[in-house]
């Protein structure tokens, strides 16, 4: 940085003696060229004397973000940059795409002032560029197609949680640009993606959070992204419409259209999809700045509420999914004419039967309605080939236009709380307690993101995801503090089983924690565990859950020092009103490798939520191991922000 | 019992990955006709992910309209209409759904395209969800089928 600074009063010294040299030199031969290129270099001049390259907006453009060494662009592609030195420097990139702008064209779509039409658009308004002088005056590509979009409104859109799919657990985000046509489905989606043919899930997930993979904006219908996410992954949508104008959607497609097949490394954590959406948002409004607010730990649903409180939405709609549309339509059907449409779907009975069976007009409908959605979601499964479900299908939808219009036009979704109306994702707890004789305090940080005991409001019930916590205790009488847990990933999906939807309950758990060694004591051990298992949704007592689990721990004073069993666990989890959950649960897991011992848990569980970020909660867990028993109680104060 | 308890433990983790594995190898099946679903090799777990190739942003001519019709025949009175062909072609079930239900949003989408006057929609409506048997004439029915089909049917297209 300072020497580039110092470098510049000689240069710029030197420039007039260059310029008349210039002048005298090739001003008889090629008057048009020397004419250019003295334009051209009192364009950096003044671009140079107007510290351009310090804009904000710039920067925006570019992906600069400032670090302790000086600025560096997010984009790593080098197609993105005119200087060779652009990526690192944005006064040398300001210079050379001045430059680039008028130089000769060969091919119109390719010429910098096209491929960097956002850069093009600024620079000519800010400097009040005479577009004659330019070999290309305008990008013509670009016109047509914002001609041929006609863009209208731009929604932010969130496909909510798959609890059931780990990289899809935080959400996702992207943008829709909607055209004059009146129908969203029409609207032109962009997408940020990372590209990649891996497809085993772990080493994904790994080279996911380390960049290996580059990230590319894609464009394409709306439609497609609805199939991609009602349809196949079952996750509903939470549609956010945001208040740009016009002339801010022009700006926002220039930026998209300069990111086009222009890749930058991907992060999961961080340098996500909903981040690098920003972007095109701070470049369709200058003084919005987003990408400057986000947290270094971007959760998708976080940066729907950084648009919430910039004040950019105005106006939300839901999309239920595909299973969420078939769960409400058997919610108004009998047992009996619920498995009736299940029948119809899976082929058991032919579908005109319903016409002659003894019920009103309108619950025909809803049966045939039923059925068909149930058998388009047990095709997308691929439960059926192609054959066998199009002739279904088709024999559905023929008993279906028999019936005539429903009563109502649409089904009418109850739509639920919203996720950005849910707790925040960062949570800090303060709590006290005693451990057998021995009275605590204890304090816990969990930045991301949701676990069981947590209220449900915009979340999914009986999911917990816990990426990185941390727990520490001091006990009053033996004055010590201790680490009492490291979480590294906690996650939990208990997902209910019942006539339409067979999922399998999932957990697994990594990190280190306290736990009852031979001497009496607890120690720190490391831990690995997973389950699979069954729950089931009771009427009156809650959501019940069984699990086959699996654990191996290492560390600890026991004599191996290692220990790995497999045992199971049960529990129950009853929500009262809309404040209050219990959740009682045992799990025993027997440890026949390293050091053999039974360890049995028995714990209740309560949380009171007395505002949307703030809770209290109280526990009582009975633990034994090696034949030692262990009581301890806890109560929690917990702020979510 | 040290073996049975390693295998049982062994087991328990592959669940994880095993399951993530088997969604991905269902594939495929792309095409004009009903059952088409343009993500079918779409897996949960890769969705912050696009494998499918791509045209970029601003792809190619047609902007993003990047769908399964290229391999496909074409109408011959909707052969102008591009982006009604592409929407029937990618929306196969979900047209016929709406259109069996005489309501939707996808039956909707199709009356805008196919610029069916606004006074008219109501009458569209019901008239392709009685002739529905007229218009889904097979399960091997494409969607120059289902095009050609609906002009007969309606005069004022």
């Amino acid at each position: 940085m300072m020497n580039r600074k110092g470098m510049r009063p000689s240069g710029r010294r030197l420039i007039p003696f260059f310029f008349i040299l210039f002048l005298i030199l090739f001003a008889p031969a090629r008057p048009v060229y020397a004419q250019t290129a003295a334009y051209v270099d009192g364009l950096v001049e003044r671009a140079r004397g107007m510290s351009l390259a310090n804009d904000p907006y710039w920067h925006t453009l570019l992906h600069f973000r400032q670090g302790l060494a000086g600025f560096h662009s997010l984009v790593e592609d080098p197609n993105f940059f005119l200087s060779p030195a652009g990526k690192l420097d944005p006064a040398a990139e300001m210079d050379a795409t001045l430059r680039a702008f008028f130089q000769p064209s060969e091919d119109e779509a390719q010429h910098p002032v096209c491929r960097f039409v956002a850069r093009f658009t600024w620079l000519k308004e800010r400097l009040a560029i005479d577009a004659s002088k330019l070999p290309v005056p305008e990008c013509r590509r670009f016109n047509d197609i914002v001609k041929e979009i006609q863009p209208e409104t731009v929604s932010l859109i969130f496909p909510a949680a798959h609890i059931n799919s780990p990289a899809s657990m935080f959400g996702h985000t992207l943008l829709t640009v909607d055209t004059v046509h009146k129908s969203r489905l029409l609207a032109y989606a962009i997408n940020y993606t990372a590209v990649t043919t891996e497809t085993f899930g772990p080493l994904f997930a790994v080279k996911g959070l380390f960049g290996f993979y580059p990230g590319y904006f894609s464009m394409m219908p709306y439609y497609q992204k609805l199939q991609e996410y009602s349809d196949i992954e079952q996750r509903d949508i939470w549609e956010y419409r945001l208040n740009f104008t016009r002339d801010e959607i022009t700006r926002l497609l220039m930026h998209a259209y300069e990111m086009d097949h222009i890749y930058a490394d991907y992060y999961f954590f961080d340098e996500n999809c909903s981040y690098i959406l920003f972007f095109l948002l701070d470049a369709a409004r200058p003084t919005l700045r987003l990408t400057e607010q986000c947290r270094p730990w971007v959760i998708p649903l976080d940066t729907i509420r950084v648009a919430q409180q910039n004040g950019l939405v105005v106006g939300t709609a839901y999309r239920p999914s595909r299973a969420t549309r078939i769960r409400h339509i058997a919610s108004l059907l009998s047992q009996e004419d619920r498995l009736t449409a299940r029948s119809l779907a899976l082929g058991e009975a032919p579908p005109e039967r319903v016409l002659g069976l003894d019920a009103t007009a309108q619950q025909k409908i809803l049966m045939t309605d039923l059925a068909g959605e149930y058998l388009q979601y047990r095709y997308a499964r691929r439960d059926f080939t192609n054959d066998a479900f199009n002739e279904r299908f088709l024999k559905i939808l023929g008993t279906r236009s028999r019936l005539g219009a429903a009563e109502k036009d649409d089904y009418d979704h109850p739509s639920p709380t919203r996720p950005d109306e849910g707790h925040q994702s960062n949570r800090f707890s303060i709590g006290t307690g005693i451990r057998e004789n021995d009275s605590f305090a204890e304090m816990t940080l969990r930045p991301a993101y949701h676990s069981l005991m947590d209220n449900d409001r915009g979340y999914v019930e009986g999911s917990q995801i816990i990426f990185t916590g941390l727990g520490f205790r001091y006990y009053f009488e033996s004055e010590r503090l201790k680490l009492q847990n490291v979480d590294l990933i906690d996650i939990i999906s208990i997902s209910p089983r019942d006539d339409f939807f067979k999922p399998v309950s999932w957990k697994v758990r990594t990190g280190l924690g306290q736990k009852l060694g031979e001497d009496g004591a607890e120690h720190l051990v490391y831990d690995l565990s997973t389950g699979a298992g069954f729950a089931w949704k009771i009427p009156m007592l809650g959501l019940f859950y069984v699990f086959g689990e699996a654990e191996a721990d290492l560390g600890g004073r026991s004599e191996e020092r290692w220990a790995v069993g497999a045992g199971g666990s049960a529990g129950m989890i009853r929500t009262l009103g809309d404040q209050m959950k219990v959740h009682l649960s045992g799990r025993d897991i027997y440890y026949g490798l390293g050091d053999c011992h039974n360890a049995l848990e028995l714990s209740f569980q309560a949380n009171f939520a007395y505002k949307t970020n703030g809770s209290v909660s109280a526990g009582v867990t009975w633990k034994k191991a090696y034949s030692i028993h262990d009581t301890e109680g806890i109560i929690s104060w917990n702020l979510y922000f | 019992m040290k073996k049975v308890v390693a295998l049982v433990v062994l087991a328990a983790f592959m669940v994880f990955a095993g399951t993530a594995i088997a969604a991905t190898l269902n594939q495929k099946n792309t095409g004009c006709g009903l059952g088409s679903l343009i993500f079918a090799d779409q897996n949960g777990l890769a969705s912050q992910t696009f494998a499918v190739t791509t045209n970029g942003t601003f792809g190619n001519g047609t902007f993003g309209i990047t769908s399964g019709t290229s391999n496909c025949d074409r109408p011959a009175n909707f052969s102008s209409n591009q982006k009604l062909q592409d929407f029937v072609a990618d929306n196969m079930d979900n047209v016929a759904r709406d259109i069996a239900r005489g309501n939707g949003e996808y039956l909707n989408t199709l009356a805008v395209l196919a610029a069916v006057p606004e006074g008219k929609r109501a009458d569209f409506y019901s008239r392709l969800q009685a002739n529905f048997s007229s218009i889904y004439t097979s399960d091997k029915v494409t969607h120059v089928d289902v095009l050609t089909n609906i002009e007969t049917l309606v005069t004022y297209l």
